[in-house]
């Protein structure tokens, strides 16, 4: 490999080819192109002409540039020029690629396969074998592949198969593996590590060490793994932690939670502090919102461990008061169900009834008030129940007072005890703070929360560990009793504001929440019982049929799971129910990786060397495609169409494409922009369009017709057929020989050049643009004159032309002179013919014309509005018949419609002349006296 | 061919040019009477002049409604009447089909123009028309414009045969007039024979020659085969910048010979290149051949 800083060449002996370009360089100048062949009628005269001088016919400087050009762009190519290249692997085994590919790999996968992608490149260059060995274990279903040195092609394909697992690496075991293998004791390693710790790690680096060479890979900020954790409910809210394995700066994420179908319900920003491995957000959702909430994803992260399955635990959870609604006439107040309704309505869905209708139903907590008082039957179903998984809550009242029974955490003593009462002589007493093993623990305790009665617990050894509150002096209010998977809770006062004025207070509120948190969701399903895998988790986080091979989770998965090949993260159950397993909380907390001292390490690297072959190639071809052209260009064969002047050649090389010429001529053929005139033209209207020399000639070098193209080809044709009959009729009859019509497009074309314009006016022809309406002001200003035809004669019999819409809206813009109906004596009349009426295809309609009195314009009018449909009379075919029915006059009116066209044309072409001429005898007779 | 056009455009052009009566200074008997006067006394039906008798004149001269008037006796004359027979020939082989740029016309069409406008302009002014080497008789009449063209069109419809480049040597009545169009780029010893057939029997001659205005510049560079239209073969150039002087002066000796050759027959030679208007030959040709005295009057 031969190396120019970011460039290097990797076959290098082939650019001993470029000595060869001299005598390319030689050989070319020697052949003289092939003449251009010219067909020449005077050739006899040149026969027998020879120079005088005799130097060899030489190729021009710049194709023999181009040839060259041609030559070295190939002698390049085949030398593998390469952008950025990377250096020689060092050592000289075979290379070995130690990939993790654990869940914490997901986050920059593509740039760590790419990177790996690079290095069997640069093998395969050195011609080494390739080891390839991931540290995770492989999936159950996986394919069993060839292990241990191989090409690096197989190499390759081999890692493109490579994806992340949604489990850890098992360190221990990949060094297990690499024993087994018997790899080359001279390889070189590189290790693409994840940059977490595990407890495999040292005997992985220490057996790795033990190679020849040593590369670790560690994944910058931005690709280092993040564990979400699941979600803690906190009152209404969800509160949502990850994880990171080291405190490297300030870094911001975001937390998307999505339902079923994928759409993002809720999204909040996770921040992690400069110096903490827990970045914390809180996701306050509707509860509606989060009941539709499955998952929880660390935005663009994309990996089993950055997401988070939610399951039945994480939503409302079922709650039931057992006991009976009170009636409409009751009051209310003084009803327990009432407080404990108001206190849970807006986080939990909540259902009152017995106690076979509440249990029957999925329920995850039970409320049972003191005037409740369940029989001896439901206690004995609903201890039942709590062995299951359930939560009881159960409240003091005077009937517990009364006598205790077996459904409580802790004996009571009978009877209860007031405080601050009249027979009293303490103060009610306040609460104390929460032990510590209190599910309570944090929550704020109001300053004026008294409690004035309640019921005694018997003392015994375990009671202060089944006390989850107590009063300020130390007796318990809240004892609980763990039974089986579930809660018997007690309160020691009651629901009501009876015995104290708790259940007054947000106190109340968040203590059955919390109570309710504890809950397991649908208690007593599901836990009990080996779970069905039913969806689980890849590598990156996406959700999918479980693969084959995948255990039953046990009943005690709850305590056991551990995300590994035969039980991967996922939701376990049937359609009906699951449970989900997720990554984090399941494994210990992510840790940097610890590497010994001497051990070289490298950031994951996006860019890498690119190949330059096939550019290289691709410019040998376009210079082929263009030395073709010019050799034909040369030879006289291109058509003319495609032919450059003949300064034009070195720019031919440059431009190398014969595209652009057209447009280039284009521009040569306009003439330079006029400096504009600033006292006439208003600043806001546009300069006059630019006119090619071919409009110019066209137009000026004989008199012509011109109609303005209005879109609409029906009109344009007739437009045009019948100008050129109208053209016909005056070469015929008059000395005015017009030249073929044309058709103005006044956004294009410049009208100035024309006499006469004749403008149909149809619905569909779109407004002026300010350019056209500048246009066609100048042509008016200047002496032109345009004859509108509305064609609207037949339709509206007495309506003044003006007040057409079309004409309105087509003429908005433009400065039109104020008008008037055509006196009888207008020179119209008598211009070439003596006429008293205008017919077109219609007869009768007004001519309007320029009201001026002949002092504007020395009384030539600018504009004439007719509505006879003119064109339409004008129009004759090739033999010279009308094209359209002229009614009702027929042929003795398409006579009158062309007699008008000659005058109007006359009127254009020579003014008021024939006014004049009407005074001729006047002054004459002035003259001779 | 789009002979329609071509005559259209003949005739537009010659629209431009009164018409043209073809100076007959040396009219002999053998010029066909012809229809408009010639300002002198001669044959025709328009009155001249009366004269007084002179004895020799034939009684049936005598003007007797005149004479009654006076007691002399008085000779009515006529004016001289007398029509030009003019040969048209224009060159239609193959070297003729060329134009060097795309928007100009080949030769052959601007030789076809030149020839119907000639014609247009000639019967308009009575005159007789025929196309040389085809045997047609001279005609006049609004017809005869339209004839020549069927004449010229009908000729090279003809695909078989190669028209030649120069004109057929027919014999012609003395005192005709032939117009010749054609590149005139043939050996000049060849040319010369026909200018010598025609002057010989007293036929009057104008030669026109069309040129491409590649013909004349020789506008090419570098290193270029020319190829003839006509067979002649292929020649190639290294250098034609180097041979253009050369070129050039072949050219103006071409040109100088023909000169040369048309000046003892009186004939003239008339110059004219296809990236020009075709007005200013006719023109020229007009001035040549008009009687201009007449014109100055009318």
């Amino acid at each position: 490999m031969l190396s120019f800083g970011a460039f290097a060449f990797a076959a290098p002996g082939m650019l001993a080819l470029l000595l060869a370009l001299p005598v390319i360089y030689w050989l070319l100048r020697l052949i003289p192109p092939l003449p251009k062949l010219v067909r020449f009628p005077a050739i006899r005269l040149l026969i027998g002409l020879e120079p005088a001088e005799q130097t060899p016919m030489k190729m021009p400087w710049w194709l023999l540039l181009l040839r060259l050009l041609l030559a070295a762009a190939l002698i390049l190519a085949v030398a593998r020029p390469l952008l950025n290249p990377q250096a020689e692997l060092p050592g000289r085994g075979p290379l070995m690629l130690v990939i993790d590919d654990g869940w914490s790999s997901a986050p920059g996968w593509a740039t760590r396969i790419a990177h790996a992608e690079r290095l069997i490149q640069r093998a395969e260059r050195a011609n080494r074998p390739v080891v390839l060995t991931g540290t995770a274990p492989a999936p159950l279903d996986a394919p069993t592949v060839r292990r241990g040195a191989m090409r690096p092609d197989e190499a390759r394909t081999l890692l493109r198969a490579f994806r992340p697992k949604p489990w850890p690496t098992d360190r221990a075991a990949a060094v297990t593996a690499i024993d087994q293998m018997q790899v080359d004791p001279a390889a070189y390693v590189v290790w693409l590590s994840d940059g977490l710790e595990d407890e495999g790690a040292p005997r992985l680096t220490e057996r790795l060490r033990r190679f020849d060479g040593l590369q670790v890979l560690l994944p910058d900020q931005a690709t280092t793994p993040l564990l979400l954790l699941p979600p803690a409910a906190e009152g209404r809210d969800l509160k949502v932690r990850a994880l990171r394995p080291v405190a490297d700066g300030p870094r911001k994420t975001a937390i998307q939670a999505s339902d079923e179908q994928g759409r993002v319900v809720a999204r909040i920003d996770l921040d992690f502090a400069a110096s903490a491995t827990q970045g914390e957000g809180v996701l306050a959702i509707p509860a509606e919102l989060r009941n539709r909430m499955a998952r929880l994803d660390i935005e663009a992260q994309g990996g089993a461990g950055s997401t988070i399955l939610l399951d039945e635990r994480h939503r409302r959870r079922p709650v039931a008061i057992l006991g009976e609604r009170a009636t409409a006439g009751g009051q209310p107040l003084l009803q327990e169900i009432y407080f404990l309704e108001r206190a849970l309505d807006p986080y939990v869905s909540l259902s009152i009834g017995d106690r076979e209708s509440v249990l029957t139903r999925n329920t995850a907590v039970l409320l049972i008030p003191d005037g409740a008082a369940p029989s001896a039957n439901d206690r004995e179903e609903i201890a039942k129940w709590i062995e299951r998984g359930g939560i009881a809550v159960r409240f003091a009242g005077p009937n517990l007072a009364q006598g205790s029974d077996n459904l409580v955490p802790t004996p009571l003593r009978l009877g209860d005890r007031a405080l601050g009462g009249v027979m009293s002589w303490g103060e009610p007493s306040a609460l104390a703070e929460f032990p510590p093993n209190s599910p309570f623990l944090g929550i704020l305790i109001p300053k004026d929360v008294r409690i004035s009665q309640q019921v005694l617990a018997e003392p015994t050894p375990d009671l202060a560990d089944k006390t989850w509150a107590r009063l300020a002096d130390g007796t318990p209010l809240v004892t609980a009793e763990k039974r089986g998977q579930g809660y018997l809770v007690l309160m020691h006062t009651t629901a009501n504001t009876g015995w104290s004025n708790m259940s007054l207070s947000g106190l109340f509120v968040n203590m059955l929440q919390r109570l309710v948190t504890l809950s397991r969701g649908v208690a007593g399903d599901g836990v009990n019982k080996a779970l069905k895998p039913w969806r689980t988790l890849d590598g990156f986080g996406r959700l999918g049929a479980p693969p084959a091979g995948i255990q039953m989770l046990p009943a005690d998965a709850g305590e056991t799971f551990l995300p590994k090949p035969s039980s991967p993260p996922g939701l376990y159950g049937d359609e009906n129910a699951q449970v989900a397993f997720n990554i984090g909380g399941r494994i210990q907390p992510p840790k940097p990786l610890v590497l010994p001292s001497g051990v070289t390490t490298d950031r994951l690297s996006e860019g890498g060397e690119t190949d330059l072959s096939r550019w290289f190639l691709l410019g040998a071809l376009l210079l082929l495609l263009a030395d073709l052209l010019i050799s034909l260009w040369l030879r006289g064969l291109l058509p003319r169409a495609l032919r450059f002047s003949r300064a034009a050649p070195a720019a031919l090389l440059l431009a190398a494409a014969m595209t652009g010429a057209p447009d280039v001529q284009a521009q040569q053929l306009q003439p330079p922009q006029r400096p504009t005139t600033q006292t006439s033209t208003p600043q806001e209207k546009p300069g006059p369009p630019p006119l090619t020399e071919e409009q110019a000639l066209k137009g000026s070098l004989d008199m012509r017709l011109a109609y303005i193209i209005t879109g609409d080809k029906e009109v344009d044709d007739i437009s045009k057929a019948g100008l050129e009959g109208l053209s016909e009729i005056l070469r015929n009859r008059t000395s005015v020989e017009p030249a073929d019509p044309v058709g103005l497009d006044l956004e294009r074309d410049e009208p100035r050049l024309y006499p006469l314009i004749y403008w149909p006016v149809t619905a569909t022809q779109p407004a002026l643009s300010p350019r056209a309406q500048a246009a066609l002001d100048r042509y008016l200003r200047t002496g032109g004159i345009i004859f509108i035809d509305t064609r609207d004669q037949q339709m509206s019999f007495d309506r003044p032309a003006g007040g057409n819409p079309d004409l309105k809206r087509l003429l908005a813009g433009v400065e039109t002179p104020p008008l008037q109906t055509m006196p009888p004596d207008h020179v119209l009349t008598k211009a070439f013919y003596l006429l008293s009426d205008m017919p077109g295809r219609w007869q009768g309609g007004k001519l309007w014309i320029e009201s001026g009195n002949g002092r504007v314009n020395d009384g030539v009018t600018t504009i004439v509005i007719g509505s006879n449909d003119y064109a339409g009379a004008w129009a004759v075919d090739q033999r010279g018949r009308g094209v359209m029915p002229v009614s009702p006059g027929g042929e003795t009116q398409r006579e009158m419609a062309f007699r008008f066209g000659v005058n109007l044309v006359m009127h254009a072409l020579t003014g008021n002349y024939k006014d004049d001429q009407v005074h001729l005898p006047d002054i004459m007779q002035r003259l001779r006296r | 061919m789009a002979a329609p056009s071509t005559l259209n455009r003949s005739l537009e052009l010659a629209g431009t040019l009164p018409a043209l009566m073809v100076a007959a200074d040396r009219v002999a008997a053998t010029v066909i009477q012809g229809v408009h006067g010639r300002r002198r006394v001669g044959q025709g039906d328009a009155f001249w002049q009366y004269r007084p008798y002179r004895d020799g004149d034939s009684a049936s001269q005598i003007d007797w409604r005149q004479s009654a008037r006076s007691r002399n006796l008085f000779v009515r004359e006529t004016e001289w009447e007398a029509a030009a027979s003019v040969w048209l020939w224009r060159d239609a082989s193959p070297s003729m089909q060329y134009a060097s740029l795309r928007n100009i016309d080949t030769k052959a069409v601007r030789a076809e123009v030149i020839t119907l406008a000639l014609a247009s302009l000639l019967t308009d002014a009575a005159e007789r028309v025929a196309v040389l080497g085809t045997g047609m008789r001279p005609i006049t009449g609004r017809l005869a414009v339209r004839r020549v063209a069927e004449t010229l069109f009908d000729e090279t419809r003809d695909s078989t045969r190669t028209p030649p480049s120069l004109p057929p040597m027919v014999p012609l009545p003395a005192h005709g007039t032939v117009v010749l169009v054609s590149d005139w780029l043939d050996p000049l010893e060849k040319i010369e024979d026909i200018i010598r057939y025609y002057a010989s029997v007293g036929v009057r001659g104008h030669l026109v020659q069309v040129l491409d205005p590649a013909e004349e510049d020789l506008p090419f560079d570098g290193h270029v085969k020319f190829e003839g239209l006509e067979a002649e073969g292929q020649h190639t150039i290294r250098r034609v910048e180097t041979v253009r002087t050369a070129y050039g002066a072949r050219l103006a000796a071409q040109r100088e010979g023909l000169q040369r050759l048309a000046r003892p027959a009186n004939w003239t030679v008339h110059l004219h290149r296809t990236d020009r208007p075709a007005q200013t030959v006719l023109l020229s040709l007009y001035l040549a051949m008009a009687d201009l005295r007449r014109l100055t009057v009318a």
